[in-house]
């Protein structure tokens, strides 16, 4: 069963009059546990997707759908509650909170959820740090760790509610290509073990060659749409 | 909700700077406040304390028609069943102290000079019962009954240049009608020389007992009026007792009104609410720079955590929880802003309550010091009244305005595009 179905989607910006499509008439699918790839220049659409399958953005046409239910056409609320409930984000510039700790970025999704107690947040927040080993730094704040720990903080964050889903927007666009690398390595590997489904857009080689499936857009349209590995 | 205050909270020390430049306008602001309330309130209260103790009492009794010529001095209107009024009236609950007195216009000559003056005759065993002037006597003795002899304010007794042995020549008016003036004159010798505190009466009144002044003004045992005092200032007191003599009076047909002394200190009032009127002033002025210290403060923190908002809209965050972050945060600014402006401007007021704010550097010339005198029957030196009332009002009035000066900016970080927001640079 697909956990995403993208139906004739287009998308188009209007500023002052002036249309600039985004998007032309794009349909695909994701399976669960998919470990997926969308790659293209700039101004390609990646990041168009990435906002409409992430429920930041609606479609000018077409239809999107997740885990079979139509979410192109819901009101700003209800988008609100799906991407609090079943959507985990991994953002190029980390984008953590400052004044918080590791672990309280980490339980800040959880709190939004609302439905665990703090024994139960604690105890998830500390396993999912651990997993991807900042054990010993869960009482440190974005600015004393390093952008490669700061990303797996991001990571930790999205994933610590056991979303459907979660989109990573260039996620090592700001890491040295060895972090980045290792970044990568952890996601593959939580979406191994969780079986959760992984949706990241780039436009580096290395990035790429870790995807299963491999999208690539040009102009708003798909390129090709290949299976890897 | 708790997580939200406990982010709120963290947040509002996140620009240490900027939030003390914040907290800074808004508890400077309301320490003013604090100070000005309970500083006019303070001088209120003594101009009140002061009309009541050395001019009018609670409660005056006059005949028919003599308050609106009370300027006049009217003879001829004149109460002359004084003791049955006071037996009429004297069980009346909370009355404390009746006595009858005699105002006169007059003026002391003392060789070519002559200065006009406020002649107040007084039942001299009664009266330090009512009044506080036999207290304030600086020099010489209160007076016996009968005795021809005269108190005078400090000032005034300094004006003409008296002192206690002196004898000096009162002329005291019987009739100021232009038509028909008429006054007789009376040589007394100075008994005593008073300062109650109220300019007013230390610069203007004399004090003599009221069988001379019967004697001078012809009256035999006729009195201008009626003085009541109460146990209590209490305005429904006040109003309670009148009510109760108006109807023993009303029984008895006596052609006589009843006024409090409201009603006899007009001017001191309606200078008293025109002052209400300015300290609101003060207060718009004053919150009115503190809220924008706020907008001003959160619009930066709106701007600057841009990328946070769209981050937190992203993870599900509404726009209701946004709003309320950003409302906490300048509630909060209000809270910590209130508590230091009510603490600062409570230990000022406190201070001026105990040692009180000498004006004499505002009044050292003596003009300054006449209008000071004529908008507040107080000398010298003002004592502050803080009351609890006070602080709560201000902090009450510093937390709400700074929830509703950070609407603004909330409202705009509530409305933003979480997509836009991610890509602020």
């Amino acid at each position: 069963m697909s956990i995403i179905r993208v139906e004739n989607v287009s998308k188009i910006y209007k500023t002052n009059n002036i249309s600039f499509p985004a998007l032309n008439d794009i349909s695909f699918s994701v399976e669960a546990g998919e470990f997926l790839s969308i790659a293209g220049p700039s101004g390609s659409g990646k990041t168009t997707i990435l906002n409409i399958v992430g429920c930041l953005d609606v479609p000018t046409r077409g239809e999107v759908f997740l885990d079979e239910k139509q979410i192109s056409a819901k009101k700003s609320t209800e988008l609100a509650n799906i991407r609090r409930h079943n959507i985990g984000f991994v953002f190029q510039t980390f984008n953590l909170i400052p004044i918080l700790t590791a672990f309280e970025n980490v339980e800040f999704p959880l709190i939004l959820k609302g439905d665990m107690s703090h024994r139960e947040r604690q105890s998830l927040v500390e396993e999912i740090l651990t997993e991807v080993g900042l054990k010993d730094y869960l009482n440190r704040r974005p600015s004393e760790m390093s952008g490669g720990q700061q990303q797996r903080v991001a990571v930790a964050r999205a994933l610590v509610k056991n979303p459907q889903l979660i989109l990573a927007d260039e996620p090592t666009a700001n890491l040295d290509s060895k972090t980045g690398k290792e970044i990568l390595e952890l996601m593959l590997q939580l979406n191994q073990k969780t079986n959760s489904t992984f949706i990241f857009s780039t436009h580096d080689k290395m990035v790429m060659d870790f995807a299963r499936r491999l999208i690539k857009l040009k102009d708003g349209k798909i390129e090709s749409d290949e299976k890897r590995r | 909700m708790w997580s939200l205050l406990k982010l709120a909270f963290r947040n509002v020390f996140r620009f240490k700077r900027r939030t003390f430049i914040a907290l800074s306008a808004i508890s400077i602001g309301l320490a003013l406040l604090v100070l000005s309330i309970s500083l006019l309130d303070g001088i209120d209260q003594q101009s009140i304390s002061n009309i009541i103790n050395c001019q009018t009492s609670h409660v005056k009794i006059f005949h028919k028609g003599y308050f609106d010529r009370k300027d006049k001095f009217p003879m001829d209107l004149t109460i002359n069943r004084s003791e049955e009024v006071h037996e009429l009236i004297h069980d009346i609950s909370d009355i404390e102290a009746t006595e009858n007195r005699i105002l006169f216009g007059a003026s002391l000559i003392k060789g070519v000079d002559e200065l006009p003056c406020l002649g107040v005759a007084v039942e001299t065993e009664k009266d330090p019962d009512l009044f506080n002037i036999k207290e304030s006597i600086l020099e010489g003795e209160w007076l016996q009954p009968g005795e021809a002899k005269v108190l005078i304010g400090k000032d005034l007794a300094k004006d003409i240049g008296l002192k206690v042995g002196d004898l000096i020549t009162v002329r005291m008016i019987t009739s100021s009608d232009e038509e028909d003036f008429s006054w007789n004159a009376m040589d007394l010798e100075v008994k005593g020389i008073f300062e109650s505190g109220n300019p007013t009466v230390d610069n203007m009144r004399i004090i003599i007992p009221l069988g001379i002044a019967q004697e001078g003004l012809s009256l035999e045992t006729d009195v201008t009026e009626i003085v009541v005092r109460l146990n209590s200032s209490d305005d429904r007191v006040i109003k309670r007792v009148m009510d109760g003599i108006r109807e023993r009076l009303k029984s008895k047909n006596l052609n006589l009104e009843v006024y409090s002394w409201k009603d006899l200190a007009g001017d001191f009032l309606m200078i008293s609410q025109m002052k209400s009127k300015g300290t609101g002033m003060i207060i718009f002025i004053l919150l009115f720079i503190a809220s924008m210290g706020i907008i001003n403060t959160m619009l930066m923190a709106v701007l600057e955590r841009t990328r946070e908002i769209g981050m937190m809209a992203a993870l599900g965050m509404k726009k209701g929880e946004i709003m309320k972050l950003f409302i906490f945060e300048g509630g909060f600014i209000g809270v910590f802003g209130s508590l230091m402006g009510c603490l600062l401007g409570g230990l000022g007021s406190w201070y001026l309550e105990v040692e009180g704010w000498s004006m004499s550097f505002l009044t050292k010339t003596a003009n300054m010091e006449r209008m000071m005198q004529s908008v507040y029957p107080v000398k010298d030196i003002y004592f502050a009244d803080l009351t609890f009332g006070t602080l709560l009002m201000t902090f009450v009035f510093g937390t709400l305005i700074a929830v509703f000066a950070s609407m603004y900016p909330a409202r705009k970080a509530a409305k933003m595009n979480p997509i836009q927001a991610l890509r602020h640079i």
